[in-house]
C-alpha cells in the first residue's frame, strides 16, 4: 500500500472539509448531497486502511504529526495512533459510511444538514482517538456533542428533544470537570517545569499526591464513565438510542460509547494510576452491576431499540470489567470487545432500523413470525445476535472469552468477578434469542406483516460489510489482537511502574 | 505649554477627533442635505475604520499631561471597540430602514452620530489615565445611549427602556462620581499613576471610595446585584444599539477597573477585595444563568446571558494580574464577535419591532433563513462555551488564570454555570431547527450588509475558536502595558 503523507490529518479533516463543501450545494440537490457525503465517507474509509501498516513491534505512537497550535501555552496539534486506537479509528471510518448508506432511502428531510452532521461527527471521533495533546483531545471530545445533539434532535423520534437535551447535558456535565482538571494539570506542569505543555507525554510524567490525584481521577473518570456509560450513569443512553434515527444509533453505540473506554485507558488510568488502582474494585463492582442489571432490564423491554440499548449497558460493563482487572489478556480483550460491540450492536440497530422503516414501530409485539417474509433480514439479524452473545466463530466470542479468562486469572481480582460476569453471557443469550424468537419465529399475529418487504440492496451491502468484519475477527482474531497486544502491555507496564513510584509531582 | 507637546497631544487624540467630527458631519448632512442611508452608514463605518487605523499610529506615550493613554493597551482596546462599531453599523442600516418603513421613527439620521459619539465616549473611558477623563467618557457615552435606548419614539417598550436606563444610569454615575471624590480626598490626586505614591492601599476611606466606584461601573457592566436595568433596556432598545451596548461599554468599564485597582493596590488586590469581586462574579453567573433559563424573549434571554458572561469576566477581575487582564481582553473579543453575531441574527430574523421578541417565533428558521439561523445557533454554542468556538477560548483563558492563582473552586463554579447556561442556549438551537414554523409568512430576505455582518461574525467566532494564538499574543502584550500589574 502506498504510504500517504500526513495520513492522520487527512483522515481527521477530510470529513469536515466534505461537510463544509456540502454546505455549498443547493439544499434541493438531495441526490447529489447524498452521493457526495457517501463518497467522502468512503474515501475516508479507504484512506484509513493505510493505517493497517501500523507496526505492533514498535511500541510507540505511529503516524505521528506535531504542529504548534497555541505556542504561548505549549498547546500543539499532536496526533498519532497506537494499538489501542488503531482498530477504533478503523471502526469509526467503517461505521460512518455504513450509517450514511443505510440512510439513503430513509432520511428525507434536510438531507444536507444530516450528511454534514455525520461528517463533522466523524472528524470529532477520529480526532478524539488520534489526539495526543490533552487540550486538542478535549476540543475534539466536545465538538462531537453538537452534531450528535442535532442528529438526535432533528431527525429523531417522538421524544427526540428530551433525549437530545438529556444526552447533551449528561455528557457535558461529565466533561466540564475534566476541563478544569486538564487546566489544573497544565498549571501544575508549568509550576514544576517552567514551561507550558498539554502534551500527553508530559502529562504522563506527572504524578500527584493522593488527595489531588483522587479528585483529578474522579474528574476524568466521570467524563468517561458517563460516556461508556457505566451504571448508574447510563440513564441517558436508552432515551438517546430510542429516539435517535437508526444511523445515529449506529454511530452512538458503535463509536461514541467506546470513546469513554478509550479515554479511560488513554488518560484516566495512566495519569492517575494509584487512584485508578485503588478504585478499580469499585469500577469492577459497578461494571458487574451494569452487566446483570442491564441484562435484566433489557429482557423486560417491549421496544426493540431500547432492548438493544440496555444490552449495550451490559456489554460495556463487561468491557469495563476487563479494564478494571488490568491484565494483559483482559485489557486486550476489552479493546477488541469494544470494536466487536461496535460491529454487532451497529448491525443490530441497523436491522431494527430496517424493520422500523417498513412497519414504523419498534414494538416487539407488533411483529412475530416475520422470518417468512423477510428471510434475509432474519438471517442477518440472527448472525448479529450470535455475534453479540458470543458464539464461537464470530467476533464476540473472542473478546468476551479474553476478558473473562483474563479477569479470572487476574492476580488482584477475586474469582467471583469473572463468575458473575459469565452470567452476563448467559443472560445476553436469553434476552437476545427471546427477541429473535418473538420477532421472527413465533406464528404470524398481524396480517399487515405479510406485506413486509425484505432488506434493500443498499441496506444489505452495509450489513454484509459488518457481518464480514465479524467473521474476520471471529475466524482470525490474532490478526487483530497482534496489533492491540503490544500497546496494551506497554500501558499496563507503565501503570504498574508508575503506581509503585512515590506519589509526588515528578519530572 | 510647549507647542510641540501640544501637537503631540492632538495627534494622540486624533482617532477620537475623527470619529466625533464624522458624527458632526452626519448631523449637518441630516439637517441640510439628507442623502441615502447607505451613505450615512458608509461614512460611519469609514469613521470607525479610520479610528482603528489611526490608533495604530498614535504616539506610544501618554498625552495631555499624563491623562490619556497611548499604550498598546489603548490600541488593543481600540481594535475591539472599532470591531464592535463596524459590525453594529453593518447591522444598523437595514434594521433602521425597516423601522422607518414600519413608522416607528420618522427618520433614522441621528442614530449614526449618536452611536459614533457614544463610541468616542467609550474610547475616552478606556484611554483615560485620570479619573476625570474617565468620568467624562462615561457621561458622553451614557448620554448618547440614553437617547438611543428611547430611540423608537412611538414604541412604549423603547421609551420605557430609555427612562429606565437613564434613571439607573444617572444613579450609577453619581455613585461613580462620589467614589472619585472620596478617592481624590484620600490620595490627593485624580491621576491613577499617583495613587500608588499615596501609600494608602489599606485605608478604609479609600476602600469606601473604591466600592462606590466599583458599584458605579458594575451598573454599566450589568454585574449582579447591579443588573436589574439590563433586561428591560435590552428588550426595548433598538437591536443594533443593544448589540453595541452589550459589548463595548462593558469592555471599557473593565479596563478602567483594572487600571484603577492596579494603581491603588500597586498590583496586588487585598484578600477582602478579591473575595468581594469573587462574590460579585459568582452572583452574576448564578443570577444570570438561572433567570435566563426562564426567559421566553430572546433579547431578555441575551440580557441575562450577558449578566452571566460578565460574571465569568469578573472571575478575571477577582483573579487579577497580567494574565487575568489578557484573558479578560481575549474574552471581550470573543464576546463581541459572538454577542454582536447573535444580535445581528435577531435583528434579521424578527420582522416586527413593535412587538416583543419571543423565542418561539424563531421556530423553523433553520430552513427558512439558513444563514441567520446558522449564525445564531453558532453564537449560542459559542456563548455556551463549546470548543472550536470563540466562547470556549475566552473561558479557557479566564479559568486558566483562576487556576494559576489557586482559585480552582472559582473555575469549578464557572464551568458548572456554563453547564446551566447550555440549558437555555440549546433551547434556542432547538427552536431554530427542531420545531415547525409558527408563521406562514417567510422572513424578509437579508440585506447585503446583514449578510456581511453575519458572515463576519460567524467566521470570526470559528476563526478565533480554532486559531486563537495570534490574538492571545496581542492581548498578552497589551496586558503588560499596565506597569503596576504583576504577572
Amino acid at each position: 500500500m502506498i504510504a500517504v503523507p500526513h495520513l492522520l490529518t487527512w483522515l481527521i479533516f477530510l470529513p469536515a472539509a466534505g461537510a463544509a463543501l456540502l454546505l455549498l450545494f443547493p439544499a434541493r440537490a438531495v441526490t447529489e448531497v447524498k452521493t457526495a457525503g457517501i463518497v467522502v465517507a468512503l474515501a475516508t474509509f479507504v484512506l484509513s486502511l493505510g493505517l493497517w501498516s501500523y507496526d505492533p513491534a514498535v511500541a510507540a505512537f505511529q503516524f505521528g504529526e506535531r504542529v504548534r497550535w497555541i505556542p504561548a501555552l505549549g498547546i500543539t496539534y499532536t496526533v498519532g495512533i497506537d494499538g489501542i486506537s488503531l482498530l477504533l479509528v478503523l471502526l469509526t471510518t467503517l461505521l460512518t459510511p455504513v450509517a450514511l448508506i443505510f440512510s439513503i432511502s430513509h432520511v428525507k428531510e434536510n438531507v444536507r444538514g444530516f450528511t454534514a452532521s455525520f461528517l463533522v461527527l466523524e472528524t470529532g471521533m477520529i480526532g478524539t482517538l488520534a489526539a495526543l495533546d490533552v487540550a486538542l483531545f478535549y476540543v475534539f471530545w466536545e465538538v462531537m456533542l453538537v452534531p450528535m445533539y442535532l442528529i438526535i434532535g432533528i431527525w429523531g423520534g417522538k421524544r427526540r428533544i428530551y433525549a437530545a437535551v438529556k444526552f447533551f447535558l449528561f455528557t457535558m456535565a461529565g466533561s466540564l470537570l475534566m476541563f478544569v482538571a486538564i487546566l489544573y494539570m497544565a498549571v501544575q506542569y508549568h509550576r514544576m517545569s517552567g514551561v507550558w505543555s498539554f502534551s500527553l507525554e508530559d502529562f504522563y510524567g506527572m504524578s500527584f499526591p493522593i488527595v489531588s490525584q483522587t479528585l483529578l481521577f474522579f474528574a476524568f473518570a466521570l467524563a468517561f464513565m458517563v460516556k461508556v456509560p457505566l451504571f448508574p450513569l447510563h440513564t441517558w443512553l436508552p432515551d438517546a438510542h430510542t429516539e435517535a434515527p437508526t444511523a445515529g444509533s449506529i454511530i452512538l453505540a458503535g463509536v461514541l460509547l467506546k470513546l469513554g473506554v478509550y479515554g479511560y485507558l488513554r488518560f484516566a488510568l495512566p495519569f492517575f494510576p494509584q487512584a485508578a488502582l485503588r478504585f478499580a474494585p469499585w469500577l469492577a463492582g459497578l461494571a458487574l452491576v451494569g452487566i446483570v442489571y442491564g441484562s435484566m432490564v433489557a429482557y423486560a423491554q417491549k421496544d426493540m431499540k431500547r432492548l438493544v440499548a440496555y444490552s449495550s449497558v451490559a456489554h460495556l460493563g463487561l468491557v469495563m470489567l476487563g479494564i478494571a482487572a488490568l491484565t494483559s489478556t483482559s485489557t486486550s480483550g476489552a479493546v477488541l470487545q469494544s470494536v466487536n460491540h461496535g460491529l454487532s450492536t451497529g448491525a443490530l440497530f441497523l436491522l431494527v432500523g430496517v424493520l422500523y422503516e417498513r412497519r414504523h414501530t419498534r414494538e416487539i409485539e407488533a411483529y412475530g413470525g416475520v422470518a417468512k417474509f423477510v428471510p434475509v433480514t432474519a438471517t442477518l439479524f440472527l448472525v448479529a445476535t450470535f455475534s453479540s452473545i458470543g458464539l464461537p466463530g464470530l467476533n464476540g466470542f473472542v473478546g468476551e472469552f479474553l476478558i473473562l479468562t483474563g479477569t479470572f486469572n487476574a492476580p488482584g481480582a477475586p474469582r467471583w468477578w469473572a463468575i458473575v460476569a459469565t452470567s452476563g453471557m448467559i443472560l445476553s443469550a436469553v434476552y437476545l434469542l427471546t427477541l429473535v424468537q418473538r420477532v421472527f419465529w413465533t406464528p404470524v399475529r398481524h396480517e399487515e406483516n405479510r406485506s413486509l418487504t425484505d432488506i434493500h440492496a443498499s441496506e444489505f451491502v452495509v450489513c454484509a460489510a459488518l457481518v464480514l468484519a465479524m467473521l474476520a475477527i471471529g475466524l482470525a482474531p490474532n490478526l487483530f489482537l497482534d496489533k492491540i497486544h503490544g500497546s496494551v502491555d506497554t500501558l499496563i507496564a507503565f501503570v504498574r511502574a508508575k503506581s509503585a513510584a512515590p506519589m509526588e509531582i515528578l519530572r | 505649554m510647549i507647542p510641540g507637546a501640544y501637537s503631540l497631544d492632538v495627534s494622540a487624540a486624533l482617532p477620537e477627533i475623527v470619529v466625533a467630527s464624522a458624527g458632526c458631519l452626519l448631523l449637518l448632512l441630516e439637517a441640510f442635505l439628507p442623502v441615502a442611508r447607505r451613505t450615512f452608514a458608509a461614512i460611519s463605518i469609514l469613521a470607525a475604520g479610520s479610528y482603528m487605523v489611526l490608533l495604530e499610529r498614535i504616539p506610544g506615550s501618554d498625552a495631555f499631561a499624563g491623562s490619556f493613554d497611548g499604550s498598546i493597551l489603548a490600541r488593543t482596546f481600540g481594535l475591539f471597540l472599532g470591531l464592535a462599531a463596524v459590525l453594529t453599523l453593518l447591522v444598523a442600516r437595514p434594521y433602521l430602514e425597516r423601522a422607518v418603513a414600519a413608522g416607528l421613527i420618522a427618520s433614522d439620521g441621528e442614530f449614526y452620530p449618536l452611536l459614533l459619539w457614544g463610541m468616542v465616549g467609550i474610547s475616552l473611558m478606556a484611554r483615560g489615565l485620570d479619573l476625570l477623563v474617565i468620568f467624562l467618557g462615561l457621561e458622553t457615552f451614557s448620554l448618547c445611549f440614553y437617547i438611543l435606548a428611547a430611540y423608537f419614539k412611538s414604541s412604549e417598550a423603547s421609551s420605557e427602556a430609555g427612562l429606565k436606563y437613564f434613571l439607573t444610569g444617572a444613579f450609577a454615575s453619581s455613585f461613580t462620581l462620589f467614589g472619585i471624590a472620596w478617592i481624590y480626598g484620600k490620595t490627593g490626586s485624580i491621576s491613577i499613576a499617583r495613587f500608588a505614591d499615596a501609600h494608602v492601599g489599606a485605608d478604609p476611606l479609600l476602600a469606601a471610595g473604591l466600592v462606590f466606584l466599583l458599584s458605579g461601573f458594575a451598573f454599566k457592566i450589568a454585574l449582579a446585584p447591579f443588573h436589574s436595568w439590563a433586561p428591560d433596556v435590552y428588550a426595548g432598545m433598538p437591536t443594533p444599539a443593544v448589540a453595541f451596548l452589550s459589548v463595548a461599554p462593558k469592555g471599557a468599564a473593565l479596563v478602567v477597573l483594572f487600571r484603577v485597582f492596579a494603581g491603588v493596590f500597586d498590583g496586588v488586590v487585598p484578600g477582602r477585595f478579591r473575595a468581594a469581586l469573587a462574590a460579585i462574579a459568582i452572583l452574576s453567573m448564578i443570577v444570570g444563568n438561572l433567570v435566563a433559563l426562564a426567559q421566553r424573549d430572546v433579547k431578555r434571554l441575551l440580557a441575562y446571558s450577558g449578566i452571566a458572561h460578565m460574571g465569568y469576566v469578573a472571575i478575571g477581575l477577582a483573579v487579577f494580574g497580567r494574565d487575568a487582564l489578557a484573558a479578560v481582553l481575549l474574552y471581550l473579543f470573543a464576546y463581541a464577535l459572538t454577542n454582536i453575531g447573535a444580535f445581528a441574527a435577531v435583528a434579521a430574523l424578527y420582522r416586527d419591532e413593535r412587538e416583543s421578541h419571543p423565542v418561539g417565533l424563531l421556530a423553523g428558521m433553520g430552513t427558512r433563513s439558513p444563514l441567520a439561523a446558522g449564525v445564531l445557533a453558532l453564537c449560542m454554542i459559542s456563548l455556551g462555551g463549546i470548543p472550536a468556538t470563540a466562547g470556549f477560548i475566552g473561558k479557557f483563558f479566564v479559568f486558566k488564570a483562576a487556576i494559576e492563582k489557586d482559585l480552582v473552586w472559582l473555575a469549578v463554579v464557572g464551568v458548572l454555570n456554563s453547564l446551566v447556561s447550555l440549558g437555555y442556549y440549546l433551547r434556542v438551537v432547538y427552536v431554530l431547527y427542531m420545531r415547525e414554523p409558527v408563521e406562514d409568512e417567510l422572513p424578509a430576505p437579508l440585506a447585503p450588509e446583514s449578510r456581511l455582518a453575519l458572515v463576519l461574525c460567524g467566521l470570526g467566532v470559528l476563526g478565533l475558536g480554532i486559531f486563537p494564538a495570534r490574538l492571545w499574543q496581542i492581548v498578552q502584550a497589551a496586558s503588560r502595558a499596565l506597569p503596576s500589574l504583576r504577572p
